[in-house]
């Protein structure tokens, strides 16, 4: 008897996917790590020794990649029970400077791409009559901050997907939840793409972008690592029914309830004069 | 005498965007009103001859053509001191019936044209040092509907570039704010957009939109009436600075907090009473 749960997650050459797929494969799940760039597969290769964890190229922004990828671990293990969609990046810059190729590629992965794995494996959990489909959103779902404006809106797009589609799948027993993680210490920051013309030193916002760029470099060390995201992922995965939402970390529970509690004028204070520093320091 | 204050309102060839250039240029705005079809843009035209509105083509999915526009109000004028970010439509449909383009096509114009348009006319609001950006949302930004999910998706995302922006303009004295209203009569629902694959023989989703229609269609008929969000905006407008975001009717209030107090749970219970299709086919335990 194959009882066995078979899981797909996406972006798992780094950070939070791939401490996901590890995870998830040394429970027992049979994994299907996937990721953008075979080349960069090295680490969980040799990280997964001896698990059941199969590597597939995916790219999200590719329909014929996600459609591929999908096929081939249907083929493998004639399932799909958990999805993951796992794969994004950040982009860095004030809101008014990013040029449209900039605002679609952000677009493309976090929002599109997310939507489309996920199109391409609803048929097959309907079928099953039983999925689960996990978003990483994150804490910039719930709020936003300058500097980083159009990440917070893909992640807030995100929040929004996941609430609808968590509703439009249930009638097929299909249960779909989104999980939070704060300030995780993960490759993020090689995973950014800064904005090109705060690159090129033409940007009016310089001075406040380079003082939240140092801030974002150097997270506290009591800031918790990639592997706490994994295991509210795994929580998720063997509750009864899943919760809307995971939040991982402190800042990821207590930001938004301070932020229910207080008057938006009264939070926008708080927000404003901590940005009012990034635009003094240094 | 004081220079008239010029506002740009886009996507005001109908609905939100017409009433607010007739109520803007009653108020005393000189308003550039755009339009992205000179088929459709009729009654601006009409509204034109009566009062201060000066038609304007500009589609805001086309980079070329916001610019085009906008150096072309900057040149008349020397300047935009309201800029209401109008422009949107509803994209219908379950997200499995929803093609890669059908949502594309709802995030480049409620999401990336709202950017465009910002990015054009912001440079010169910084330059002087002053200047009103008011973006039209929705309350479906903070309580996500089955059946329309990528529209919840964009006004989301506008909420979070209007929380990262109204920060980001403000030390140069330019004031960013949302107008988030509910249900109100105007050509939204005649306008809305059905996905490629929605209601297509093949959709398991056919019977659940069906029944959507027919409850968006009934609700409909109780929307409040347009003037409630002039009024709104006009409000906005007098604030100096404004507040990050206004509701318009009490039922929207009551949405929101709703939606801020109730745990998820009990909100998606309330949720499943109102969309009866949104249920678990039976129960587990």
């Amino acid at each position: 008897m194959e009882n066995r749960q078979v899981a797909l997650i996406t972006g798992c050459s780094t950070g939070i996917g791939f401490e996901t797929a590890l995870l998830l494969a040394r429970k027992g799940h049979r994994v299907f790590a996937t990721l953008r760039n075979p080349e960069k597969a090295g680490l969980l290769r040799e990280a997964a020794r001896g698990l059941d964890l199969e590597i597939l190229p995916l790219d999200v922004d590719k329909p014929a990649s996600v459609k591929k990828a999908v096929a081939a671990a249907l083929q493998g293990a004639g399932r799909i029970d958990a999805l993951v969609n796992n794969a994004g990046w950040g982009a860095f810059g004030a809101v008014e400077e990013f040029s449209d190729a900039e605002i679609r590629a952000q677009y493309e992965t976090n929002v599109f791409g997310l939507v489309r794995v996920t199109r391409e494996v609803l048929p097959l959990m309907r079928r099953q009559k039983r999925g689960r489909i996990l978003h990483i959103g994150s804490l910039a779902g719930k709020m936003a901050f300058a500097g980083i404006g159009l990440y917070c809106s893909t992640k807030h797009a995100v929040e929004a997907a996941t609430e609808s589609l968590r509703l439009e799948t249930r009638p097929f027993n299909i249960e779909v939840a989104v999980v939070e993680p704060g300030t995780i210490r993960t490759p993020f920051k090689t995973n950014r793409r800064i904005a090109k013309v705060f690159q090129e030193g033409r940007s009016a916002y310089r001075k406040p972008m380079e003082n939240l760029l140092r801030f974002a470099n150097h997270p506290s060390p009591s800031t918790p690592g990639p592997e706490k995201v994994a295991a509210v992922v795994w929580k998720a995965l063997q509750s009864k029914r899943m919760a809307a939402r995971y939040p991982v970390g402190a800042d990821a529970v207590w930001l938004p309830f301070l932020r229910r509690l207080m008057p938006d004028s009264l939070f926008d204070r708080v927000l404003e004069a901590r940005y009012a520093r990034f635009q003094q320091l240094g | 005498m004081e220079p008239k204050t010029v506002a740009l309102i886009t996507g005001a060839n109908s609905g939100f965007g017409l009433a607010l250039s007739r109520a803007l240029a009653r108020e005393g705005l000189k308003v550039y009103a755009t339009y992205r079809s000179p088929r459709k843009a009729g009654f601006l035209w009409e509204l034109s001859r009566a009062l201060p509105v000066y038609p304007i083509l500009m589609d805001v999915k086309r980079e070329s053509s916001v610019q085009r526009a906008v150096r072309q109000v900057l040149k008349r004028e020397g300047r935009i001191d309201v800029l209401l970010n109008n422009a949107g439509f509803v994209m219908a449909g379950f997200w499995e019936d929803l093609s890669d383009k059908d949502v594309r096509d709802q995030f480049e114009t409620n999401v990336f044209g709202l950017l465009r348009v910002t990015r054009a006319v912001l440079p010169s609001m910084r330059r002087r040092g002053t200047g009103k950006i008011l973006n039209i949302g929705s309350i479906a930004a903070f309580a996500a509907v089955p059946g329309l999910g990528a529209y919840s998706a964009t006004k989301s995302a506008v909420s979070a570039l209007t929380e990262a922006l109204r920060l980001e303009a403000r030390p140069f004295g330019v004031d960013v704010a949302e107008v988030n209203p509910g249900e109100i009569k105007t050509a939204i629902v005649r306008n809305t957009r059905m996905g490629e694959r929605v209601l297509s023989a093949n959709s398991p989703y056919t019977p659940f939109t069906r029944q959507f229609e027919a409850f968006a269609k009934e609700r409909f008929n109780h929307a409040a009436p347009v003037e409630s969000l002039v009024k709104m905006v006009l409000k906005a407008l007098s604030h100096s600075p404004m507040k990050r975001r206004y509701l318009v009717k009490p039922p929207d209030y009551a949405t929101y907090f709703l939606r801020q107090f109730l745990p998820d749970s009990l909100w998606e219970w309330i949720v499943s009473r109102m969309f009866p299709w949104s249920r678990f086919p039976q129960r587990k335990f």
